[in-house]
């Protein structure tokens, strides 16, 4: 068995062995105090102040802590439980009030943006791999630029050598925006092959209008677009390998002042816990 | 139709001299003086005269008291011979590290990995004060009479280790200097008016296949000093006695393949797509009648077999790896069935050899091992290709890892890299975590790029490998760069280092950055010329951290380790795991 598969195991194992655990714990404690809720909400909030503090634990890599993806592993089980106990601490109940109702959206804009978080890593590398044209994220935009000039000075070089700006013309009209920036966002996350195919053949359809120098340099510009568009797809990709977390962490953090507001209101509105 | 043709000059072997302010007076002063005085001037030849060798190979060095001349455990591509004046050698045990200008390889405690919470600068490359003070012991010097340290306390020195005096006539440096490995004593001068002739690795090549009295000279040092010690380590000839292990040594031959500084060309012919392995020079052919046991010394080979028409990588051979002794004991025992070498071995780079004839092997080594110990015989359908053996097999790198992986990282020499920095690109996110935890580790500074060579879904990232043939460490003249004494890291001494950028430009994986160092307050650094001083950065492995390299333990998904590259089965697994 391959280590993936084997530490996977080991970690659903573990997850499915402490649903079981609490699952089936949990009408005991239901029948032996009213107060349960108390319990499943301190078990809870410890457990998110722990997943919280996987991101302290990047930000000072050279405290002797052990490695991240351990942390991560942790991180992903851990926070795929808390949705047992956070089920068993509403009663599987939706809440009424706007303050809980706040509290639960956090709460699920943080599951689903973790677990989105998780597929995402997993599968994408896959295709930004199998798509290659490999670059780090930062230089995106100086490549992008490089390009759109080498399009520009070959859509314009057509102008005196074939005395004729077809070429030029088909460029401003259909190309130049396409060079302007990262475009297809979308498209290229879902896969979705459309506005390039429909690209590649307005330059098929220009040919018939083009004599062999210009031919020339609309296979050479088409080059060029499959380029930008391999740059926009590692754009697209990369960038929101990135972004996700922009919306997991600050709703983290979000979530905890929240819950501690909650805390605080639970303990202020009753004679505190028993 | 005209065509325009870029004249340029061939490269000629004198291109480039050692010292291009080596005079005629001072040549003809070197002719009088032994060894030279006894050389045969009609045995060279003519294009590399004698004359021409002391001329353009050669420099005429003087050491100050207590200057270093060669370090223990620095790599040095020239030998010397002590012309006026005394050389002391100083003798096992060694001195300490902080006295050859080096640092002292230290981790940091549990509360200085703490304090970088709040100590790390805002500016990059800062250096403080304490980092650019040597040890005690030591100092350096740079500017235009060359580079060098110095030992402080000479008599204290002299009364405290054991020392060995080296005079006039004395060769040293040159065992090093053939067989490409460290030094293995630090020696420096003793008064001011030490006197040396260096002989840099190409001329002392020239002088040794033209003299037969200094070629017998050294090889009776390098067979006196170092075969019997290495031979002792290899299991075949761990049971001969000292009277079989004499005639061993007797027969052996030696062979330096390759060029020295390959690093250089290998940036040229890489940049010009033009590498090829066909190109690289053969030690021994498939096909050939095996004539001796090829041990590797030092460098590495490329293992191939003929593949269509081309020829498939099995494995890259480092030093202590054999060849060819399957083959010979095999015919040692079939005499009637003899095989011919089963494989190619090639020089990659550099390679240094020790050759044990086949003769000798039959008549004095083989008798010695026991039968179980002997490799296994080929048989019939290993011979006719139609079946593969376990030992092929565990030879057979390429099957592990996949050939097209096997040819990439023997094109681009990453087998020499003992801690190279690997990325799975299919889990690796791209996340940069790594690059942080690096910069944050080193005060800011990441000292790695993301971003390398690759093959299939691996990527080599552009980051020291800490190689096993250390190409950077040859030449540099403050043995600011230097393997550490805990892990054998690389490492940069930045009190010593002068900035000169030579390890960075021997460097074939570009993994050395030249940086200007900044003070505390955020300032440049500058010498007294106002020019500012640059200091050579490369990764350090975290070497003073306790956890280790920063890059792999902060990868959350896997995807980054540091790998030996000469341990193929371990990458084999974390390929497939």
């Amino acid at each position: 068995m391959k280590g993936f598969v084997r530490r996977r195991l080991l970690w659903v194992g573990l997850l499915v062995a402490a649903t079981i655990s609490v699952v089936s714990v949990f009408p005991v404690w239901a029948g032996a105090t009213t107060r349960t809720a108390y319990l499943t909400g301190w078990l809870l909030f410890g457990l998110m102040v722990l997943l919280t503090g996987y991101n302290w634990f990047k930000k000072i890599p050279y405290l002797p802590l052990g490695r991240s993806e351990l942390w991560l592993q942790f991180h992903i089980y851990v926070g795929l439980f808390t949705g047992v106990l956070f089920l068993l601490h509403v009663g599987g109940r939706w809440p009424t009030g706007w303050f809980e109702l706040v509290l639960t959206i956090l709460y699920l804009i943080v599951m689903a943006s973790g677990v989105l978080g998780i597929f995402i890593s997993r599968g994408w590398p896959k295709r930004l791999t199998a798509r290659g044209g490999e670059v780090p994220f930062e230089r995106i935009p100086v490549i992008r630029r490089e390009l759109r000039e080498r399009a520009e000075a070959l859509a314009l070089s057509t102008v005196p050598e074939a005395k004729s700006a077809t070429v030029a013309e088909f460029y401003l009209r259909r190309v130049h925006d396409f060079f302007g920036g990262p475009r297809n966002f979308l498209s290229h996350l879902f896969e979705i092959r459309l506005p390039f195919n429909a690209l590649q053949s307005d330059f098929t359809d220009l040919k018939r209008f083009l004599n062999e120098r210009e031919k020339q340099v609309a296979d050479q510009l088409m080059a060029l677009v499959r380029q930008k568009d391999g740059l926009d797809y590692q754009h697209a990709l990369q960038l929101t390998l990135r972004l996700w977390l922009f919306i997991h962490i600050p709703i983290t953090y979000s979530l905890m002042l929240w819950a501690i507001a909650h805390i605080v209101l639970v303990y202020g509105f009753s004679a505190g816990a028993r | 139709m005209d065509t325009v043709h870029f004249v340029i000059d061939k490269p000629q072997r004198w291109d480039s001299s050692f010292d291009p302010d080596m005079s005629e007076a001072a040549v003809t002063r070197l002719l009088g003086i032994r060894p030279f005085s006894e050389m045969d001037v009609t045995k060279f030849s003519k294009r590399t005269p004698l004359r021409g060798i002391l001329k353009n190979d050669a420099r005429i060095r003087r050491f100050k008291n207590g200057e270093i001349i060669v370090r223990a455990g620095d790599y040095g591509s020239s030998a010397f011979l002590v012309l006026s004046g005394h050389a002391r050698v100083v003798l096992n045990p060694g001195l300490p590290a902080s006295m050859l200008g080096r640092r002292k390889s230290q981790r940091k405690g549990l509360f200085e990995i703490v304090a970088q919470l709040w100590t790390n600068p805002r500016d990059p490359e800062v250096r403080t004060q304490a980092e650019l003070e040597q040890d005690t012991g030591v100092k350096s010097r740079s500017g235009s009479q060359g580079a060098g340290v110095f030992l402080q306390d000479v008599p204290r020195i002299l009364d405290e280790h054991k020392t060995a005096t080296m005079s006039a006539g004395d060769f040293f440096g040159e065992i090093a200097a053939l067989s490409r490995t460290s030094r293995t004593a630090t020696i420096f001068a003793v008064g001011d008016a030490t006197e040396l002739l260096e002989i840099r690795w190409q001329g002392l090549r020239d002088l040794l296949r033209f003299d037969d009295h200094l070629r017998h000279h050294i090889d009776r040092i390098y067979r006196e000093r170092t075969l019997a010690t290495h031979l002792r380590e290899i299991p075949i000839f761990k049971r001969l006695n000292d009277e079989q292990l004499k005639r061993v040594i007797a027969q052996t031959q030696f062979g330096t393949y390759g060029d020295y500084d390959w690093s250089g060309d290998y940036k040229r012919l890489a940049r010009e797509g033009k590498h090829s392995p066909e190109k690289e020079t053969i030690i021994a052919q498939e096909g050939d009648y095996p004539n001796g046991v090829v041990l590797i010394r030092s460098g590495f080979a490329r293992l191939s077999q003929r593949f269509g028409h081309g020829h498939r990588t099995l494995n890259y051979l480092g030093a202590g790896c054999e060849f060819g002794l399957r083959e010979i004991a095999h015919n040692w025992r079939q005499r009637t069935d003899a095989v011919p070498f089963q494989q190619t071995l090639r020089v990659i780079g550099y390679t240094h050899v020790i050759v044990v004839p086949t003769p000798v092997m039959e008549e004095v080594v083989l008798p010695t091992v026991p039968p179980e110990d002997l490799p296994a015989l080929f048989t019939p359908g290993e011979l006719a290709e139609t079946e593969v053996s376990e030992t092929t097999r565990k030879l057979d790198a390429g099957a592990k890892i996949g050939p097209e992986l096997m040819e990439f990282l023997t094109e681009n020499r990453y087998f020499n890299g003992t801690s190279s920095m690997v990325i799975d690109l299919e889990r690796c996110t791209r996340c940069d975590d790594c690059v942080r935890a690096c910069a944050t580790t080193n005060e800011g500074n990441p000292r790695f790029l993301r971003h390398g060579q690759i093959s299939g879904r691996i990527m080599v990232a552009n980051s020291c490998m800490h190689c096993a043939d250390p190409v950077c460490l040859i030449g540099c003249p403050t043995g600011a760069i230097h393997r550490g004494q805990i892990g054998g890291e690389v490492l940069v001494n930045q009190a010593t280092c002068i900035g000169c950028s030579i390890c960075s430009n021997n460097c074939p994986y570009e993994a050395i950055r030249m940086v200007e160092i900044r003070e505390e307050d955020g300032a440049f650094m500058v010498d007294k010329d106002m020019k500012p001083i640059v200091k050579a950065t490369k990764c350090d492995k975290c070497s003073d951290q306790i956890g280790g390299p920063a890059c792999e333990r902060s990868c959350p998904h896997g995807a980054l380790k540091r790998m030996d590259m000469n341990n193929l089965d371990a990458f084999a697994k974390w390929l497939h795991r």
